[in-house]
């Protein structure tokens, strides 16, 4: 390059005719030269010094530095093992949800499936084996069965049309309620299932996995409430319809009392 | 080889004369060489400023592998045994696929337990207890509008104040008043129990897609959903209470009817002996 540039640069100059030329060639060399002149050879004291500072630099501020975060991260390693997930509680929690199921669950379940009838006659017997048999597939032979035990609504020329009202509406709402019960007696059972679930899933979970259990027994809870409600809701209409039955026996009473005063005063009056 | 010796003396006197007649030029040509001349190669025996980088390079190289590096390889140790550890104990995925799995089987049976609850359960045969016990069930509470006149259909109106007394109308009128309420109150549960049961799908839907760390999110507005419908059931349970205080009010107030109508009656009698 440098040979090159020399070569060219004196071929010029040679070749020039004028001093104008001359002066030209020479100054477009000289810049040329400066430009392409090696670079200033640095002192033995800025180049050892140079090397000290990088030296410095590794062995004080990175090295610090890379202590530091170390530590940092060996701190919250241990935080994470020792406090926050230590393994031996993580088994220990799983070990007691083992030894929880097996202790309570068959026993629980053995309390609850007790068989409680107590009905002694054929028809009673029979409404009650329906009454507590979890299932919904049956209502027709459960309204039949009411009927063997409770009898059916009076026939209009048996009974005024306000009692076969009355009547009805109380043997409907009974029989609701019967069959609600049923139906909430099998999503008792579902409930229960799911409760069973959800505990053997925490005996094999994991801290980060259980949250998905725990979000799921919430919603189980709100579907159990939900149900909850709906016997009480049943339970209202219920007791609402006990306390109407009741009140329109005392309307009755009382428009019967009216006329019956009316007519003793009447009997009085012609005597 | 004579020859060749003769043309290059020529040559070098022509040189000369050219640079005789030319002194500046000349002189330009020497100073441009000496700028551009390469510098001689620095040996690293003969030079010290080489010996001293090549030992600092040397010293740099090994500090940045003990230190920088050594330091580096500790972070990373560290990094991996947290990893490790996060990946095998905290958050195994495998075990989160297989919680996400139990949470996808457990939807079969909410949706059962929806089903169930929804059966219909209507009874009654006579027309009117018919349209009351439908309007009850109904579960809808736009229909609540219906159910005093569906009541009345039933179980009668207030008697009119020519036939019984006042007090009798006021305990008749409370006492209807308090079981309506609670028909009403039912409906409202009923329609209330079935928002809660789709919510309750809903989340448990979108637990089924959450990761560890949206999961709690989740369960913190399934908690929410659950303290709501603890106020529900309490509302429900006042009502209950509601129904029972009037039964009980009922009770105490016919025995009160009944001695205020003894000592009426003893009056009227012996007035009717006097006057005889």
């Amino acid at each position: 390059m440098t040979a090159a540039f020399f070569l060219l640069f004196s071929w010029f100059m040679v070749t020039a005719r004028t001093r104008r030329q001359v002066v030209g060639v020479a100054l477009a060399g000289t810049v040329a030269a400066t430009l392409v002149a090696p670079p200033r050879v640095l002192a033995q004291g800025d180049l050892l010094a140079a090397i000290n500072a990088v030296l410095n630099v590794i062995n004080g501020l990175i090295q610090t530095a890379l202590n530091s975060i170390n530590a940092v991260r060996s701190t919250i390693s241990s935080l994470y093992q020792g406090v926050i997930w230590p393994v031996q509680l993580i088994n220990q929690a799983k070990a007691q949800v083992s030894q929880m199921i097996s202790q309570y669950r068959n026993l629980m379940q053995s309390v609850f499936t007790i068989n409680l009838k107590s009905a002694t006659l054929p028809a009673p017997q029979a409404l009650e084996s329906l009454m507590r048999n979890h299932l919904t597939s049956d209502f027709g032979a459960l309204a039949t069965n009411y009927t063997n035990t409770y009898q059916a609504v009076p026939a209009s020329t048996a009974a005024s049309p306000d009692d076969r009202n009355l009547t009805d509406m109380d043997d409907a709402l009974a029989v609701d309620n019967l069959k609600m019960l049923k139906a909430t007696d099998q999503a008792d059972d579902l409930t229960l299932q799911v409760a069973d679930q959800i505990e053997n899933g925490a005996g094999a979970a994991a801290p980060g996995s259980a949250p998905f259990l725990t979000a799921t027994a919430v919603a189980a809870s709100i579907q159990s409430q939900a149900v909850t409600q709906k016997m009480l809701a049943a339970e209202l209409r219920q007791e609402a319809a006990w306390l109407a039955h009741t009140n329109a026996l005392r309307k009755r009473q009382a428009t019967f009392t009216g006329q019956l005063g009316a007519q003793i005063q009447n009997l009085l009056k012609r005597n | 080889m004579k020859a060749l010796l003769k043309k290059l003396k020529y040559r070098v006197e022509r040189g000369l004369c050219w640079t005789g007649e030319h002194k500046m030029r000349a002189v330009v040509l020497a100073v441009i060489l000496a700028m551009v001349a390469p510098r001689p190669a620095k040996s690293i025996i003969l030079d010290p400023c080489c010996a001293i980088l090549a030992a600092g390079l040397s010293t740099i190289s090994s500090t940045l592998s003990n230190v920088v590096g050594g330091g580096l390889n500790g972070i990373l140790s560290v990094e991996q045994t947290i990893a490790n550890f996060e990946q095998t104990v905290v958050w195994p995925q495998n075990l989160i696929a297989q919680a996400q799995a139990l949470v996808g089987s457990l939807q079969g049976t909410y949706t059962q337990i929806q089903r169930v609850v929804q059966i219909p359960v209507n009874s009654a045969t006579l027309p009117a207890p018919q349209q009351l016990e439908q309007n009850l069930l109904s579960g809808n509470s736009a229909q609540i509008g219906q159910t005093s006149q569906n009541f009345v259909g039933v179980y009668g109106a207030v008697p009119p104040a020519n036939v019984a007394p006042a007090d009798v109308r006021n305990e008749v009128d409370m006492t209807d008043a308090a079981a309506q309420a609670a028909m009403k109150r039912a409906i409202e549960i009923d329609q209330l129990a079935d928002l809660e049961i789709q919510a309750a799908n809903q989340i448990n839907q979108s637990i089924q897609t959450a990761a560890p760390g949206s999961a709690p999110i989740i369960e913190a507005q399934a908690d929410a959903w659950l303290v709501r419908a603890n106020a529900y059931t309490q509302a429900a349970t006042a009502d209950l209470m509601r129904v029972r205080a009037i039964a009980l009010a009922n009770s105490g107030a016919d025995v009160k009817s009944g001695a205020a109508n003894t000592t009426g009656l003893g009056q009227q009698l012996m007035n009717l002996l006097k006057r005889q």
